[in-house]
């Protein structure tokens, strides 16, 4: 009896080893690198006939062709590296009134930008924190960017905020890109008014406080709110733009207050609709202490047209009220203390009509390279002041993905 | 062009339609998401509009608040 119930033992112990061997190795966990890259391409073209270069008349006339590139680097489902680099070449007839010299066709100016971040996510607390820097150069202008973001998802994923925090501090003195100086000598004012300097100060500095709040209200449904707060202080005009008095004789550079305030408030509710069309509704209040006050309201309509074509119009319409200090060529008075011709703080609405069509194959193009979309992107712009505009954009965006070997503390939270 | 007064009764109404639909959310489960995570109802600016968001920075008075990527005059 004793040898039938060791036999019984030893069995059940056996039988009990097996089924705890791990599992085939066929589901064995392994780490995915991501790489994303994104290629844009823009266009752009405008005419007007209020350029705050010749003191609110003269062309507007400009063209600029910007390329750029976007590297995410995904290692782990933690961290996350991203690498943004660009050139806008920029062709404006306006430029060569600075100097009243007119190149042919007209002036060609350059800019450089590049910007790195890194963003970690803080796994227990669903906490992403993220930080970024940037720099941008072109032949009046130099700008450092440094910036800090945090953001929230709740354990359901429905409801996320987020806040960031972007210094700019920017250089307007000319020099760094030409042969002869190569470092920044001084600002540059319009050819006839060179005869003084009219400002001791050439920094400007910008602090935007931006947050988001996402929620989703329902499987078709979800919204968003984004508040900010911008300040900016320090040399807030433009120097090489020239103002014109109403006594005929005075011309001056362009004046305007050391500070300023912003304060943006925007909403957007996307809506899905059947099987095809998704509604996305977007509307943003603005308003600053230079006085202006400015609407903007968006509609866009995307449609599937098959599984990997999707096609969205698009319509904004905008409108601004004046800031305190702009009149049109001639109409300064010469006691204002502030002034400027710039059309751009002038009162006008304005509408924009695009069009995108997106291919989504997500195709192997390489080895490991996934195509996983290509767009096409036109909108016309229209100014009640006559200026129009035409953007032509294209998008490429590319994914890597490798298996790695390393321990990732997420997917794999066993072997920690 | 529409007049402020307009567009300001506009922003009321967008507000609260936002509160009500705020005021009416309900959990989603992962399963139900598939609509919430096409690449269309992504919130906030697509890509292809960043540089769209450029020049509207510099053509209107109302910049700020977008995340201006880099510093720049924006030459007329």
């Amino acid at each position: 009896m004793k040898r039938k119930y060791l036999t019984l033992t030893l069995l059940t112990a056996s039988l009990y080893g097996i089924g705890q061997k791990p599992a085939d190795s066929v589901y064995k966990k392994q780490r995915i690198a991501k790489t994303q890259i994104q290629v844009l391409f823009s266009y752009y073209s405008q005419n007007g006939n209020h350029s705050a270069i010749t003191g609110g008349t003269g062309t507007e006339r400009l063209h600029v062709y910007a390329p750029e590139f976007t590297i995410t680097q995904l290692p782990d489902s933690l961290n996350t590296f991203q690498f943004n680099a660009g050139v806008d070449v920029i062709t404006s007839a306006s430029m060569d009134n600075i100097d009243f010299v007119v190149s042919s066709p007209s002036r060609v100016s350059e800019r450089l930008h590049l910007s790195q971040g890194y963003t970690r996510l803080f796994k227990k607390s669903n906490i992403q924190a993220g930080i970024l820097a940037g720099y941008s150069l072109e032949a009046a202008y130099m700008s450092i960017l440094a910036g800090a973001s945090l953001s929230h998802t709740n354990s359901s994923g429905s409801r996320e905020w987020n806040g960031s925090l972007k210094c700019f501090f920017d250089d307007l003195r000319w020099g760094r890109l030409n042969s002869e100086y190569g470092k920044p000598v001084t600002l540059i004012y319009p050819f006839e008014l060179r005869y003084k300097e009219w400002f001791s100060i050439y920094r400007r500095n910008s602090y935007n406080l931006d947050f988001a709040f996402y929620q989703v209200i329902n499987p078709r449904m979800q919204f968003a709110l984004f508040p900010g707060v911008v300040y900016q202080r320090g040399l807030l005009c433009t120097p090489y733009h020239r103002v014109y008095f109403n006594d005929g004789t005075t011309e001056k550079v362009e004046n305007l207050p050391t500070d300023r305030w912003k304060v943006p408030l925007a909403a957007q509710l996307n809506i899905f609709v059947g099987a095809r069309f998704v509604i996305r509704t977007y509307y943003r209040y603005y308003r600053d202490n230079f006085g202006i006050v400015a609407n903007t309201l968006q509609l866009e309509t995307p449609v599937k047209v098959s599984p990997f074509i999707t096609l969205s119009p698009q319509i904004r319409i905008y409108e601004q009220s004046a800031a305190y200090y702009f009149r049109p060529y001639n109409e300064h008075n010469v006691s204002e203390t502030y002034y400027t011709s710039d059309y751009d703080l002038s009162k006008f609405s304005s509408y924009k009509l695009g069009l995108t069509l997106r291919y989504g194959p997500e195709a192997k193009i390489f080895r490991r390279t996934l195509l996983d979309g290509v767009e096409v992107r036109y909108a016309f712009y229209k100014r009640s002041d006559g200026l129009t505009g035409n953007i032509l954009s294209l998008l490429l965006d590319m994914e890597q993905s490798r298996v790695r070997h390393r321990h990732d503390p997420v997917t794999d939270p066993g072997n920690e | 062009m529409w007049k402020s007064r307009r567009y300001d009764s506009l922003a009321f109404f967008v507000l609260l339609g936002l509160v009500l639909a705020f005021t009416h959310c309900r959990t989603v489960k992962p399963y139900q998401k598939a609509y919430l995570n096409d690449r269309t109802m992504k919130l906030g600016k697509p890509d292809i509009e960043k540089f769209d968001e450029s020049v509207q920075t510099y053509r209107e008075g109302a910049s700020g608040g977008n995340g201006k990527p880099s510093g720049g005059c924006g030459c007329n």
